[in-house]
């Protein structure tokens, strides 16, 4: 038995190496050794297959719990239920890079499947993506081999953090380093485009195809994690500004930039110097990101296993990719004498603002999050730079860009004019007739005048657009041609949202005994009893909460606390009930002589922030199936 | 309008954003940032941080902590070498156990007292942020060797 598992471990070490040594010989110049790119092709899908292999034994180490492993010993327990031993492969340091790799190579694979590019050009591309694939197999290799054998004999692992322990955070990394992954592969478009002196349309089609998709991967992944730290941390709030929500932010809008000056490419041909910039940009925030976690500079609540010679590696990674990327763009990039076709007001001039506006905002993040480190080295003082900052700054910049957003999607290329310029002034004026009215009645407050008006707006607006310029009719066409429109309703939906629930907020704190009751605005609660329940690996104390509603409808929350006897950890479990109009968020506090401590926080359309990036992710796949 | 008036134009619109841009970050990195320290060099730090919001890394000293009415909290903050006491209000997170590190902001009521409004411990039981993990190691008060 014992032979056996140590078997998988060495099957998947193996299927590594030999992927790294596969990817070698793909970069040696085809002058010294002529190969047919058939040949060229299936070596690069052997690779893949080899280090899918190696990811799928660890897995399977997990699977049968193989405490030879010590990466398994480390982060597994017999206990957990199988879907976290599968996800606890990759819910730890060595087993993450694994998946990343795991992924350069099958976005290689992809696009070697569905590329129509010239033989030239799609072998270029696969040797970049092989040639960042093996930088970061050598990382896992050097630094974080997730294969090492445990030196001493155990019956059992020491657990995966129980906090992790959840379904939405089980899939966030796949999701989100499926995002920063699929960067990389933009950025080999990018640079072989350079080297190639083709800045065609060519390139630039399926550029937007994988940036799409990327970017696609990247919001679903950045939105699970919020979704989970919302209903795991107990904390009541869905973005709290942390450093690594920050580093997931950067490269987020930076692919969003990249996003819309793809599509501007349509009218004009004089960007794509910026275009093969923001490529280039996008995955190097993907790895500066990395490099910042992983090396545990920053400050922050992701605490992974920190190694001074792995932020070391990521940093000489970091400079590596981007310095190469930087120097090619300088060295190569051509220089086209097309004018941009500026107006005052029309789309080209739009999506430039737009651009600025997002670079400002990369630029504005990136200082709030490196200025502690900046600051320590220079003063050799600590700092922490929090929300506030982050609020203060990023919001007001962000502004202008939402007030364009709403109009931009109907201006025209070529010309200053708006088609039925009369209509959007009109219902404009009405909207804010209507808004201002609401908040004289209700308690006022400029950014909840602000974010409301302005997310209704680029709702009506986007549907404005939709009825005068298509029309209705059932088929997929119908939707891909109003996309555009679909996206920005998504931004406007989830701008009402975050403004209401973060300025509307209100929490209740009391004491309480059971079977009590406290009556809260609209509702009577009341505290009805306590269960203890056994569950697999953990035990559970609940409270049995019910709540009136104002139309008599009775509902249950059951906020509890979870006690997990393998790491000896406490978690708080905050008990929710959603509805489209405002979620109740419970949690438990601490017991002293049967009464308990109780916050009670009603949050209001919290409901629109996840439709939100729904219609965001959903309009995103539409964008790519478009093609 | 000259299609270069329109043009000046736009230049100058970005030309605005951008200046406001930067006003805003050096106006907020001015006021919107709080320092954070070890026990031991609040104490020695010389500036008047009286009523000035901070936050303070340290370990929960053992038999420190005590539970006032339900959820009303003191308990002492330390690095071995000096300790501040801390009083909070809320709810505490959950990893927060007496010898664990913790990072407590508030504002400091007189020298070696502390009004908490926020308390947080790391997802990770081994939680101590780098920064002050050094400054720790540096008075050898890191004893344990995290993997």
């Amino acid at each position: 038995m014992e032979k056996r598992l140590q078997m998988i471990s060495l099957i998947g070490f193996f299927a590594l190496c030999f992927s790294t040594i596969f990817s070698f010989t793909l970069l040696i110049p085809v002058s010294i050794f002529k190969i047919n790119i058939k040949y060229f092709i299936l070596i690069f899908r052997l690779s893949t297959f080899l280090v899918c292999i190696s990811f799928i034994s660890l897995i399977f180490a997990y699977v049968s719990s193989d405490f030879t492993n010590f990466n398994v010993f480390q982060n597994s327990h017999s206990d957990k239920p199988l879907i976290y031993k599968i996800t606890g492969a990759w819910g730890n340091h060595e087993g993450s890079i694994l998946l990343w790799i795991c992924m350069i190579s099958l976005y290689g694979f992809f696009y070697s499947l569905i590329s129509k590019s010239a033989n030239e050009f799609k072998i270029l591309v696969l040797k970049f993506q092989s040639a960042l694939f093996i930088i970061f197999a050598l990382f896992i290799i050097l630094t974080s081999n997730p294969f090492l054998v445990n030196s001493v004999f155990v019956e059992e692992g020491l657990g995966l953090n129980p906090i992790l322990q959840d379904p939405a955070l089980a899939i966030h990394p796949p999701m989100l380093y499926l995002g920063y992954v699929g960067f990389s592969l933009v950025f080999s478009l990018a640079i072989a485009s350079l080297f190639r002196n083709n800045l065609d349309q060519d390139w630039i089609n399926e550029a937007r195809t994988w940036s799409m998709i990327s970017w696609g991967f990247l919001t679903a992944g950045i939105a699970l994690g919020s979704y989970w730290a919302y209903y795991e941390l107990g904390w009541g709030g869905w973005w709290f500004w942390d450093p690594v929500e920050n580093i997931s932010l950067m490269p987020w809008i930076a692919g969003l930039a990249l996003v819309h000056s793809l599509l501007m490419i349509r009218g004009e041909q004089a960007i794509e110097k910026w275009i093969v910039f923001l490529a280039i940009l996008c995955f190097s925030l993907s790895i500066l990101g990395t490099f910042l976690v992983r090396s545990g500079i920053l400050t922050s609540v992701h605490s992974f296993a920190s190694d001074a010679s792995r932020g070391l590696f990521i940093l000489l990674i970091f400079f590596l990719t981007t310095g190469f990327g930087f120097l090619i763009f300088l060295i190569k990039t051509p220089s086209k004498k097309d004018d941009l076709h500026l107006l005052l007001i029309n789309k080209t001039s739009a999506l430039i603002i737009n651009n600025i506006l997002m670079m400002i905002t990369v630029f504005t993040i990136l200082l709030g999050t490196i200025y502690p480190i900046i600051i320590e080295v220079l003063t050799n003082k600590r700092i922490s730079v929090g929300g506030p900052y982050f609020n203060s700054t990023v919001l007001p910049i962000l502004l202008p860009g939402f007030l364009l957003m709403s109009i931009a999607p109907v201006l025209s290329w070529k010309t200053n004019q708006i088609k039925k310029f009369r209509i959007y002034v009109i219902c404009f004026l009405i909207l804010s007739l209507i808004v201002s009215l609401q908040s004289y009645f209700t308690s006022f407050n400029t950014w909840g005048f602000i974010g409301l008006i302005l997310g209704s707006w680029i709702i009506i607006a986007s549907i404005i657009s939709i009825m005068i310029r298509h029309r209705f009719s059932f088929t997929i066409k119908y939707i891909t041609s109003i996309n555009s429109f679909i996206a920005h309703i998504g931004v406007g939906v989830m701008i009402i949202g975050v403004t209401f629930s973060s300025i509307y907020q209100k929490e209740y704190n009391f004491n309480i005994e059971v079977g009590d009751k406290v009556s809260l605005e609209n509702e009577i609660l009341k505290f009805n009893d306590m269960q203890i329940i056994e569950e697999k690996n953990y035990q559970s104390l609940k409270a049995n909460i019910s709540i009136k509603k104002k139309n008599g409808n009775i509902i249950y929350i059951k906020p509890g606390k979870n006690y997990y006897p393998v790491s000896k950890m406490i978690t708080t479990e905050a008990g929710i009930y959603h509805d489209w109009f405002k979620d109740i968020y419970i949690t438990l506090g601490s017991e002293n002589n049967n009464i308990w401590f109780i916050r009670v926080l009603i949050n209001p359309l919290v409901s629109f922030i996840w439709l939100g990036v729904i219609i965001m992710v959903f309009s995103s796949a539409i964008a790519v199936i478009k093609k | 309008m000259s299609l270069r008036f329109q043009r000046l134009i736009l230049i100058i619109f970005t030309l605005v954003i951008f200046c406001s841009a930067v006003l805003l970050i050096l106006f907020n990195t001015q006021k919107n940032i709080v320092f954070f320290y070890t026990p031991s060099e609040l104490i020695k730090n010389d500036k008047n941080l009286l009523e000035k919001k901070v936050r303070i890394g340290g370990y929960v000293k053992k038999n420190s902590f005590l539970q006032k009415p339900l959820n009303n909290y003191q308990f002492k903050i330390t690095d071995n070498i000096s300790e501040l006491l801390v009083f909070y209000e809320g709810i505490l997170p959950d990893l927060f156990k007496e010898g664990q590190g913790t990072v407590v902001e508030g504002v400091l009521n007189n020298k070696k007292i502390i009004i908490a409004s926020k308390v947080y411990a790391k997802h990770d039981e081994n939680y101590m942020p780098a920064s002050i993990k050094k400054e720790l190691e540096k008075n050898n008060q890191w004893k344990k060797d995290y993997k």
